[in-house]
């Protein structure tokens, strides 16, 4: 973990116009969330559109997504990548170092949000259920965005269609695609710290845990093992 | 600075993706010096600079910078400096900023004193303040240079590092590359002009289609070629006497007369070297100026092109 | 080289052949159209590298799929149908967003990006003309991507339908039905879509903003739907484009899946004027972008 690398990721991250493309939203999630509360505070209609489908169907991916492909996808794009990769510094303190402000920068603007929520939703024990559950699902979110981001030109695109498609559609028609899905490891998480009527889980713990961990863990492996590898293209590149 | 670690080393070297062939079977040895790789667009400079900042595996062939291979092996940063060609700088960072960060991730013992040493030798100490994304191409090239030089590598590899610079930063920079080379550090660049790689360096190498085409000073490699007539102007007191005196020496293959003076093409440089003195005095010619007209890289190059 | 000093004074023009182009210019109309056609291909990525076709190739692939199951299911079944064409269209929700999230800032960003509009308008091709002609490829775009799959669906309902003529031309009309839904999604999402994208000038920005545009308002209307009486069920559906269509559907379609109420036509109107809004707001988008 390299203190320069991060400073300046972070910079570079909390600089950019699209960093504000992410503050709509955990506004309206909180502010949706105080809307219905004020209108019926009881949440056992309104809790599961908000929290399981604004909250961790949108808000934690979306979030996760803009800001993993932002701390190395931008630099591999224009070309400013090579003044980090021709320094001495080891490939994994790179990915360590954008890791941790991906994944910091993603909890702290989705876990105050699902935090806040889970508090107007139901009680503080809710909120911070869901606020852990959103921290070891931002690292696991981070890893894997991290890695596309390495490996493919495009790894917004291939994001959303992990979360459009394969958390979104398939987790909703397929049982089984749900073992992969992140999404479900937040929400079993999350009910398992606090349980909730709202929260359908469709998870164990251990095994969402399990996963979570796997996929932090591996897409942290492939980001640095594929670095290490990180070719810069000839003339015609 | 040890001279061993300086030493890029090419062993039947080449580069291939799919079918095309971007290098092919290269062999070199760059040792202390300026060198200049010299190639038309697309010829693969890039490709080859790539591959010797590690950046590139090569597809067969070794190639080691300081007795190491230089790919997957982040260690050799230590002695190496890249300058790419692609202009992309974080233009959130002031200069400062940018080379202090290059300073801190070589790991340099006293990062703030080495960043006010490469900003002051690419006189960017008036603008260290000011933000990356504010400055002109040519700073933007001469900070990226710096940050290149704040680890004083024994190798430093730049690819075009004059696209963008005036005259009087071009001249400064090439000063900057013979300095460093005088001091004993490997210093390669790359370029498609030809003025600026016969103006910084004599020892060239040229790279047309992938392949090695000529290596060494450049002025033997046109000597080297002997199909190609030379050409040389001649101004002297007499020009049509010279004329048709020349005209009879067998080493020469043609003569024009022109407002300001002779254009002649020898066929053989030294045969052509040894009559001339002797023409002109036999002759009582008074001669003022004798101009190898093409002892330039650009009919080297064009007529390597042309191979 | 050292003998150009040898020329001086007057300079010649040489006559190398050069010729101006005299001949008839197709007018503003082929270029639209041109500019269209290659839209179109470009959303496919036809034309292009192999990689540009995979996105694309995705979701046709889904769609397809997603088509071949029904016409199983619906031969397996006799003569039950499990899914109307209607309903295909609907349920091809997300991939629809994906594609769109995919072509749009092909078409438009893109060109932002790399600042070859002034190439454009340099010909006569009117800002405005450009902003419809890539929405038109838009639209096609999508209305295409569902045209295939309900064609097919139509081969095999066909086929497997007992029933002779008057079923295969029962068959018909809702396949007609079917498309003329397909027309209006493409409508309403492509003219959601572009606007937004134009918006960003890089392609993977755009993609989160159009995703982000769909589809955070879809839990607005499920709280609404569960908090709020019957009025706001009803109208809740307005804000979100896809829902709107839905809602239109059943307007259209006398489908009793979507109820809403005597609301039908304020969903034409408003389905209507969003399409309205979003195309102006492309035109003025195209006119104040300076190239």
């Amino acid at each position: 973990m390299n203190a320069t690398i991060a400073s300046i990721t972070a910079r570079a991250l909390l600089g950019r116009r699209r960093f504000l493309l992410l503050l709509p939203l955990p506004l309206l999630l909180v502010g949706l969330a105080a809307l219905a509360h004020g209108l019926d505070p009881d949440p056992s209609e309104w809790g599961e559109p908000v929290v399981a489908g604004l909250g961790f169907a949108v808000v934690l991916p979306m979030i996760a997504l803009v800001v993993g492909t932002g701390v190395l996808g931008a630099e591999i794009d224009d070309g400013t990548i090579v003044h980090l990769l021709a320094t001495p510094v080891a490939r994994r303190d790179i990915v360590l170092a954008k890791l941790a402000v991906a994944a910091g920068v993603t909890t702290a603007v989705a876990a105050t949000a699902m935090f806040l929520t889970g508090v107007i939703v139901g009680s503080v024990r809710f909120g911070v259920g869901l606020a852990v559950a959103c921290v070891v699902c931002s690292i696991a979110y981070s890893a894997v965005f991290l890695a596309l981001s390495v490996l493919t030109r495009r790894p917004v695109l291939l994001g959303l269609l992990y979360v459009l498609i394969w958390e979104g559609l398939l987790g909703n028609l397929l049982a089984g695609s749900r073992v992969l899905s992140i999404q479900q490891y937040a929400v079993a998480i999350a009910a398992n710290i606090a349980p909730s009527s709202v929260l359908h889980v469709r998870l164990s713990l251990p095994l969402a845990v399990a996963m979570s961990a796997a996929f932090a863990v591996g897409g942290t492996l492939l980001a640095i093992d594929r670095l290490r590898s990180f070719r810069l293209a000839g003339e015609t590149g | 600075m040890h001279p061993s670690t300086g030493t890029v080393e090419l062993h039947g070297v080449s580069r291939w993706y799919g079918n095309v062939v971007a290098i092919n079977d290269v062999s070199m040895t760059l040792g202390p010096g300026v060198t200049g790789l010299l190639g038309p667009n697309g010829a693969g400079k890039t490709t080859l600079l790539h591959m010797m900042a590690g950046f590139l595996p090569p597809s067969r062939g070794e190639l080691t910078v300081a007795g190491r291979p230089a790919w997957r092996n982040p260690e050799i940063y230590r002695v190496l400096g890249l300058v790419a060609d692609r202009e992309a700088v974080p233009g959130f960072l002031t200069a400062w900023q940018f080379v202090l960060a290059s300073a801190r991730l070589h790991e340099l013992p006293e990062p703030e004193q080495a960043t006010e040493r490469a900003l002051g030798q690419m006189e960017l100490h008036d603008a260290w303040h000011r933000r990356l994304g504010t400055y002109s191409k040519g700073m933007r090239q001469r900070a990226r240079v710096a940050a290149a030089l704040v680890h004083q590598p024994t190798v430093l590899l730049l690819d075009e590092p004059f696209n963008g610079m005036d005259p009087r930063q071009r001249l400064h920079m090439m000063d900057l590359l013979h300095r460093t080379a005088d001091a004993g550090a490997t210093v390669l660049f790359s370029s498609h002009i030809l003025e600026e790689v016969e103006q910084v360096s004599g020892t060239v190498q040229v790279i047309v289609a992938g392949r090695l085409a000529a290596s060494g000073d450049y002025r033997s490699i046109r000597r080297l070629m002997t199909h190609r007539p030379h050409v040389f102007a001649i101004r002297s007191s007499d020009d049509r006497r010279l004329a048709v005196a020349l005209m009879a020496e067998p080493a020469v293959a043609g003569v024009d007369i022109g407002p300001s003076g002779l254009t002649v093409r020898a066929g053989d440089y030294g045969t052509f070297a040894r009559a001339l003195p002797r023409i002109v005095q036999r002759e009582r010619i008074r001669v003022r100026q004798v101009t190898p007209s093409d002892e330039s890289l650009e009919s080297v190059f064009a007529y390597l092109v042309a191979q | 080289m050292a003998s150009d000093d040898a020329a001086v004074g007057a300079g010649v023009i040489h006559d190398i052949g050069y010729q101006r182009y005299a001949g008839p210019r197709l007018g503003r109309r082929h270029v639209v159209t041109a500019l269209y056609l290659h839209s179109l291909r470009t959303a496919f990525g036809l034309g292009r590298s192999a990689a540009a076709k995979i996105f694309p190739g995705i979701v046709v692939g889904v769609a397809f799929g997603a088509a071949v199951v029904l016409v199983a299911v619906r031969s397996q079944a006799g003569g039950v149908i499990p899914y109307t064409y209607l309903q295909f269209i609907d349920g091809l929700g997300i991939p629809l967003i994906v594609f769109l999230a995919v072509i749009a800032p092909e078409l438009v960003s893109r060109d932002l990006r790399s600042r070859v509009l002034p190439l454009y308008f340099s010909r006569p091709l009117r800002r405005g003309d450009y902003a419809l002609a890539k929405l038109a490829a838009t639209v096609s775009a999508v209305w295409l991507l569902l045209a295939g799959p309900l064609l097919l669906i139509f081969l095999g309902g066909a086929f497997s339908r007992s029933g002779g003529a008057s079923a295969v031309w029962r068959e018909f009309t809702d396949f007609l039905g079917g498309l003329g839904y397909a027309a209006m999604t493409a409508v309403v999402l492509g003219a959601f879509a572009v606007p937004l994208a134009s918006l960003a000038s890089r392609r993977a920005i755009a993609a989160v903003v159009i995703v982000v545009g769909f589809v955070a308002t879809a839990p607005v209307i499920g709280v609404v739907n569960a908090i709020g009486g019957t009025t706001a069920q009803q109208l809740s559906p307005l804000v979100n484009p896809a829902t709107l269509l839905t809602g239109l559907e059943a307007w259209i379609y006398r489908d009793e899946k979507l109820d809403a109420g005597r609301y039908g036509p304020l969903y034409l109107l408003v389905a209507v004027a969003l399409v309205t809004a979003c195309v102006a707001a492309l035109i003025a988008r195209y006119r104040k972008v300076t190239v």
